[in-house]
Parts: C-alpha cells; structure tokens; sequence
C-alpha cells in the first residue's frame, strides 16, 4: 500500500492543503539537519585548516631558530645576535642526536628571478636535500635536490607554481635557465601547494649554493630536524637536548626565550589533537542536543497533527477506511514530510557551507566538508522519530470507535 | 433488510453506567424512508450510530441483509460501511482542506476506485445535486445548503443500499430544508432505504413511517401521519 500511486496523491494533497503544518514540521526537522551539517561542516574545516597548516610541517620535527639575546649571560650585553650556522647544524644532526632527516632553511626574501623577457619578486630559499619531506611539499614535475646538488653547491632550483604561472605562462619550465638575483640556475622541478601562495613563490636552491653565491658565509636560518619514530616524550627531551647545546655553545641565558627557540611540532600537534577531540566531542554533543530537539519538535507537531485530524479520521472511517489505511496515511504523510524537510535542510547546509567555504578560508579554517554518513544517519533519525511520533497518536486515533472521533472536539 | 432484536446500548459514566438504548427492536424493510424522533437524550441518533456501525451495543443483534452484524471485524466493519451504508450529518463533516468534487470522491478512494473513474462518478452526482458548479470549491465557499448537498452527494456517490442521516436539516432554513427533504426522498424513489434522525415534525411528515423513541425505548412506531399527530401519551410532535 506504501507504494500506491493513489496514496501518495491522497498525501500529496493533504500536504499542499496545510501549508502552516507542513511548515512547522519541515522547518523543525530542516533545521536540525541544516545546524548538524553546518556545524560538522565547520567543526571539519577548523580541523582540515589547522591539520593543513600542520601538513607543511611533518608533525614529528623540530624547527630551530636563533634570534638576539634579550639577557646579559657571562659578561656578554643582551641583544646581541645570535646567527645559527653550518657548525651548529652539524653538532645537532651528526653528534648530538640521530634523526632521519633534516634541513638547513635560509631564505632570502624579495630576490628578483628572471626568466627570458619575464621577472619578478620572489623569495630565494636554501634548503636541504630532506626539506620537500620535512615540510611535506608536494612535487609536480621535475625532480627535488639530490644530495650531490647540496655537496656540489649546485646552480638548480626547484620551483613554486606561482613562479612557474608567472614567468612560464603555459610553458614547461623544466631544463630551462632562470637568473636568481642575476645568477643563472637551471630549473629541476616545480612543486606546488593548494592555497599556499606563500610556499609556492618561492625558488628552493642548495643551502650550500646560496650560502657560497650570495653570501659569501656559512648561515642556515633555521634547523628543522625530523624526531624520526620517537615518542613525544623522547621528543621533548631531544628539543630539551638541542636548546641546552645551543644555549652552552653561544652563552645565551637558560631563561632567554627569544635567543634560542626549539619549537617542537609533536607536543603541539599533540596539543592540537587535544583540542580536536574536545571540539569533536563539543560538536556531537551539540549536534546531538540539535537532532534531539528537532526530534522532540517532530514528535509534539506530529502529535497535534493526529489530534486536529481526529473529526477527519473519524468521517474517513465513516465512509469506509480501515484503520490501517489511516494509520498507513499518517505514518507514510510523516515519513514523507520529514524526508523531505530532512534532505532540503541537507541541500540547505550543503550549499551554505559551498558559499560560505571560499570567503572563510583560513590558515587554520579549510575545506568544511560534510560527512555523509553522519548527516544520513541523522536524517534517519528524524524520519524515524517522524514515523513512530505520527504512529503513536495514529494508532490511538483509529482505536477510538468511529463516533466518538466525529464528536472529538 | 435492516433487523435489531433486543438492543441494548449504555454509556460509561462516573460511578456507573448511562443506559440508552433499553432493549430496541426493530424491522427496517428495504426502500422504506423512515423518521426517527425524540427528545433530546432518548437515544435516537446512538441508534442510527448502532444502526450505521459507527457506534457498538452491549446486547441484543443487529442483522444487515441477514448478516450479524455484531460478529463483524473492525475492518470488516468497514467494509460494510463503505459498500451499504451512506451517512449525511447536521454539521456536514466535510473535510475542510478537500473540494466539493474531492469530498465527493473519497468514498471511492476506500473501494479503490482509480481516480480518474472517482472524479467523473464524483462530478455527475454533484451534476445530480445541482451543485456542480461549485465542484473545485472548499466547503469554506460554500452556503450550509451547499455543504448538505454536498454530504449528500458524498453519501450517495457508492450508491449505497442505506442513507442514514443525523438531523440533516437541523442546521438549515426552512426552503433549504425542503430543498434537501427533496432529493432525499427522490433517493428513496430509486429503493435506496433512507434513515432521518429529526426532532422536527414537518421532516419527520415527509417519511413514510416514523419511529418515536423515549428515554431509550421505541413508544411508537408507524405511518407518519398517524405518530405525528398529538397523542394520548401528551408528545408533541416537535418536542425536542
């Protein structure tokens, strides 16, 4: 019967001739869908951002970096410099501690590059063979720097796809020369990020190359070293390791925050994984106060519903229905008002958070996605509340001996 | 034939029960237009709810064509209801988000009567009543006069063998009362028997036979020219 062409006009009637009811019931149970879905949405986008901006950096690496002393140490005046240098990263790589991978990073920022007839401003960064892993960067064509480009101080670059659409237009840049700061390299390979035009302008070269063409001096920047399979505990104590040597080999006060900063990726990835679970949990909880509510919402709209109908219900049994025929319209009228007030709320939300995506991205707020299957199964929820409020009533109603519904007031 | 023997029908009530019907018996023939009258509280229209199967009794038998009625299932009830028996209320019971033709109609959805079939069979009656120009209307739109027509052609539409009718005039003028005696009695022309609750004596004239109940019971039961006249028992035929 649920499949009857008849009774889904019969339905199809009843829905169109009680706008205010059909209304109320598709508005409590859209809108607990379209909350769900925007919600999820933006709980996902909160993680996707922070995760992304966590996918430039392996979460299992340290990031070292020096700056001036802001405390006088052993007789030196604060403020004073304090350069990392090819020293430092080798007592930190080769003596101090083993690790898998690691990375000098010096950049040199607004370094005109030169291709043919075109140019522009872009950074200049030295690099390691292992930084496209530490940083986690995604090649595109060419190859990365080998080790002997490092060794061999190489003129090869690798680089980013904005340089690559500005001074390439559709041309393949591999093989082709390109003049950084008026030094030819050759191009190797372009890497490109989704929505990082701050990676992507940028031209990685040997930390060996830039240091020998452009400086004439053994600077690193920074030292990003990989924690390899350790756990965040034994991670700690190897930032611990590594900001003590620092600290003893240039006399920078154990208290001086700025001097010398390790900061360590696992403990704030840790952290961050913290948080996630209590905005996770925070939205569920939300969520599920939402869908409840838009349950509640159903069960009381249903419930009226049956009631407004008794006289109706009454005089159709006067004129031949069976009580399965009524309750069968009421449950399937149900069913159908809050699949379809469930799937437009679904839409509804969809296309919020499509409109909304574009202007809301963030570094820490990217691709709200939805998860069907939760939604779905919410949206089950609410048609099965729909369904069992409509039928409880329903059933009530139809007990009732067919006089007493047409005297029901 | 319509048949009740010994019927006994009582309404819960605080501390007890309300009887109101005190052992009715009763022979309906086929085609006869009948009036049933009494005051108010005698038990007439819970004895057309008897007679309709819209209400049960607690004793006696009631036969239909010679079925017991009181063996039948719920759905089997409805059944019956929907193929012998046509009802016409005072109030109508009109659904108000339907129109004319779709209230017309709907009797045929429960015989499952395709509904192309259902609109056509449902627009001649409205033709029959007069009314079918205010087809695609909602009750809202229509005169009490139209309504009743309306009802009417709702009852009729499964031409059934029964019309039972709850005061069908009672909330209409005396011209449109007549109007609806009229095609009541042009029903009842075509052997359809036709039942007519009223405490009016000028409806219950234009029956054949009228039943007079009192504080459940039958007291008389006649031709209407006989029972409508003032008695020896002191009722006045309008007593209500």
């Amino acid at each position: 019967m649920i499949f009857s062409r008849e009774l889904w006009i019969e339905i199809g009637h009843t829905v169109i001739a009680n706008p205010m009811r059909t209304a109320l019931t598709g508005l409590s149970v859209g809108l607990g869908i379209f909350i769900l879905v925007v919600m999820q949405g933006l709980g996902f986008g909160l993680q996707n951002g922070v995760q992304q901006d966590f996918g430039d950096e392996a979460s299992n690496s340290l990031w070292i970096r020096t700056n001036r002393t802001t405390l006088p140490f052993r007789g030196r005046q604060a403020n004073r410099s304090i350069e990392l240098r090819n020293a430092d990263k080798e007592i930190l790589t080769e003596k101090l501690f083993e690790t898998p991978l690691h990375s000098a990073r010096r950049m040199l920022w607004g370094s005109t590059i030169q291709a043919e007839n075109e140019e522009g401003r872009f950074a200049v960064v030295g690099v390691n063979e292992d930084y496209d892993q530490l940083e986690s960067i995604p090649l595109v064509s060419g190859r990365w720097l080998h080790q002997e480009d490092v060794a061999q101080s190489a003129k090869v670059c690798v680089i980013g796809q904005t340089i690559v659409d500005d001074l390439f237009k559709k041309k393949n840049p591999i093989g082709e020369y390109i003049r950084l700061r008026n030094v030819t390299f050759r191009v190797i390979g372009t890497f490109s990020r989704s929505g990082s035009r701050w990676t992507n302008s940028m031209a990685l070269i040997p930390i060996t190359t830039l240091q020998r063409v452009f400086e004439g001096a053994d600077q690193v920047g920074r030292v990003i070293v990989s924690t390899g399979e350790r756990s965040v505990e034994e991670a700690s104590a190897m930032a611990s390791m590594a900001d003590g040597a620092l600290r003893a080999r240039h006399a920078v006060h154990p208290d001086d925050q700025r001097a010398v900063r390790v900061e360590d990726n696992n403990e704030q990835f840790a952290m961050y994984q913290r948080i996630f679970m209590g905005i996770r949990l925070f939205i569920w909880v939300i969520g599920g106060f939402t869908l409840f509510a838009g349950a509640i919402g159903v069960a009381n709209i249903m419930s009226i519903v049956v009631k407004e109908r008794t006289v109706e219900i009454g005089v159709r049994k006067a004129l031949g229905a069976t009580s399965g025929s009524i309750v069968t319209l009421i449950v399937v009228e149900a069913i159908a008002l809050t699949s379809i007030s469930g799937i437009l709320g679904m839409i509804a939300g969809v296309l919020t958070l499509e409109f909304v995506a574009p202007f809301a991205e963030h570094d820490y707020f990217s691709n709200p996605a939805v998860n069907l299957n939760v939604t779905l199964t919410a949206l089950g929820v609410l048609v099965l509340s729909g369904a069992l409020s409509g039928l409880a009533p329903a059933l009530r109603a139809v007990r009732i001996r067919p006089i007493e519904a047409l005297r029901y007031e | 034939m319509l048949s009740l023997r010994s019927i006994e029908k009582s309404y819960p009530l605080a501390g007890g029960q309300l009887p109101v019907l005190k052992g009715i018996d009763l022979i309906i023939e086929q085609g006869e237009m009948v009036a049933i009258m009494g005051s108010s509280g005698s038990g007439k229209s819970t004895l057309l709810n008897v007679l309709g199967l819209l209400d049960n009794f607690d004793a006696g038998s009631y036969h239909l064509d010679e079925v017991d009625m009181s063996e039948l299932s719920e759905r089997q009830s409805a059944r019956y209801r929907s193929r012998f028996l046509g009802f016409v209320f005072q109030s109508f019971n009109l659904i108000a988000f339907k129109s004319a033709l779709e209230n017309v109609a709907l009797p045929l959805f429960y015989q499952k009567i395709p509904r192309r079939e259902r609109q056509k069979r449902a627009l001649a009656m409205l033709e029959r009543m007069g009314i079918a120009d205010r087809a695609h209307h909602l009750p809202s739109e229509l005169s009490g006069g139209q309504k009743q027509r309306v009802a009417m052609a709702r009852a009729l539409i499964t031409t059934p063998r029964v019309i039972l009718a709850d005061e069908p005039t009672g909330a209409l003028d005396s011209v449109t009362s007549n109007e609806v005696m009229d095609v009541l009695r042009e029903v009842n022309s075509t052997g359809i028997t036709v039942i007519i609750v009223t405490h009016e004596a000028d409806i219950a004239a234009r029956c054949d036979r009228t039943i007079r109940l009192k504080d459940g019971r039958i007291i008389e039961d006649g031709n209407s020219k006989v029972v409508i006249e003032p008695t020896a028992h002191g009722y006045t035929p309008d007593a209500s």
